[in-house]
């Protein structure tokens, strides 16, 4: 069973992707994208282990590649957050790249694998604001790889303000 | 403790006007946090916030008080974490206590409603009205 949580800053997505794996008895895999680039990153990752503590999750460092992620059959994984895989794969030093078709591939793959997959994402187009040529762009892939990951997911939630609205399939937990 | 969210210009002012009978709004964009603790219905919460922060005083915990000492108000704050992380370290910072103050105040209140195009959708709790 897969599940997309979707949602805006701190609303709670990572909380309810927590309690929807809580009942989970096999293997749990946290899988994190987020590259510790500076001190802001390293406080956010530092937060969320916090958060997790305690609740039996193995964490996998993956920045790019999701399809490859190294996950035993049969586990459960939650995945935070694709905003960061999709920047880790779109913006290298080669120049930028338009990777969501290799990402909703990827995933749909480690669905297959998965037990249960929880991925979260992060809604960011609607503040209505016109950004430049990179961050426009950045807006219309992660856009197509939401919609790629919902086609395919069991569920879609979204999150507004910790309350979880289920858009798509229902709220397994 | 009823909250009230949505997007900006969705309806939420008129909603607690005309469906709750709502007579004074209090301003957080521009009453004291003293006034908030009173209020029958406080509007632009998450302007109330960013003031709070250029005060110094720290949204959550003010908010957990708010939503102590007074309990049957009615609180109006704009959704505004679904865009791009602003650069600006001090926008990013008051998007994210927005998040976090929000789910606060929306888990301590038995309503909870979100307009879109002046629509009232019933997210938490039953309809009362």
């Amino acid at each position: 069973m897969t599940t997309l949580i979707t949602g805006g800053s701190k609303c709670g997505k990572s909380r309810l992707a927590e309690r929807i794996l809580s009942g989970f008895a096999g293997r749990k895999i946290y899988i994190a994208t987020m590259k510790p680039y500076g001190d802001e990153e390293r406080k956010i990752i530092a937060r969320h282990i916090l958060q997790r503590e305690g609740k039996g999750f193995e964490t996998l460092e993956c920045y790019t590649d999701i399809r490859d992620a190294d996950v035993p059959e049969g586990a459960a994984v939650l995945l935070e957050c694709v905003g960061n895989l999709l920047a880790n794969e779109m913006f290298t030093e080669g120049g930028m790249t338009y990777p969501s078709e290799k990402i909703v591939s990827g995933l749909r793959e480690l669905s297959r694998r998965t037990k249960m997959l929880v991925i979260v994402t992060n809604q960011v187009g609607s503040d209505g604001v016109r950004y430049e040529e990179g961050t426009a762009a950045y807006i219309a892939e992660i856009g197509k790889v939401n919609c790629g990951i919902a086609a395919f997911a069991d569920n879609v939630i979204e999150c507004v303000y910790g309350i979880p609205l289920p858009l798509k399939g229902e709220l397994p937990c | 403790m009823i909250f009230i969210t949505g997007g900006a210009a969705q309806g939420k002012r008129s909603f607690a006007e005309n469906v709750l009978g709502v007579r004074a709004f209090t301003d957080g964009s521009s009453c004291t946090p003293e006034d908030v603790l009173i209020a029958e219905c406080v509007t632009g919460y998450h302007e109330l916030i960013a003031r709070l922060m250029n005060e110094g005083i720290d949204p959550m915990s003010f908010t957990e008080r708010f939503c102590r000492e007074n309990r049957s108000a009615a609180v109006m704050m704009n959704e505004v974490g679904s865009g791009i992380v602003p650069i600006d370290r001090g926008e990013r910072e008051w998007r994210e206590n927005v998040g976090r103050c929000g789910c606060i105040i929306a888990e301590r209140s038995e309503t909870v409603i979100r307009m879109v195009c002046g629509v009232a959708d019933v997210i938490k709790g039953e309809r009362q009205w």
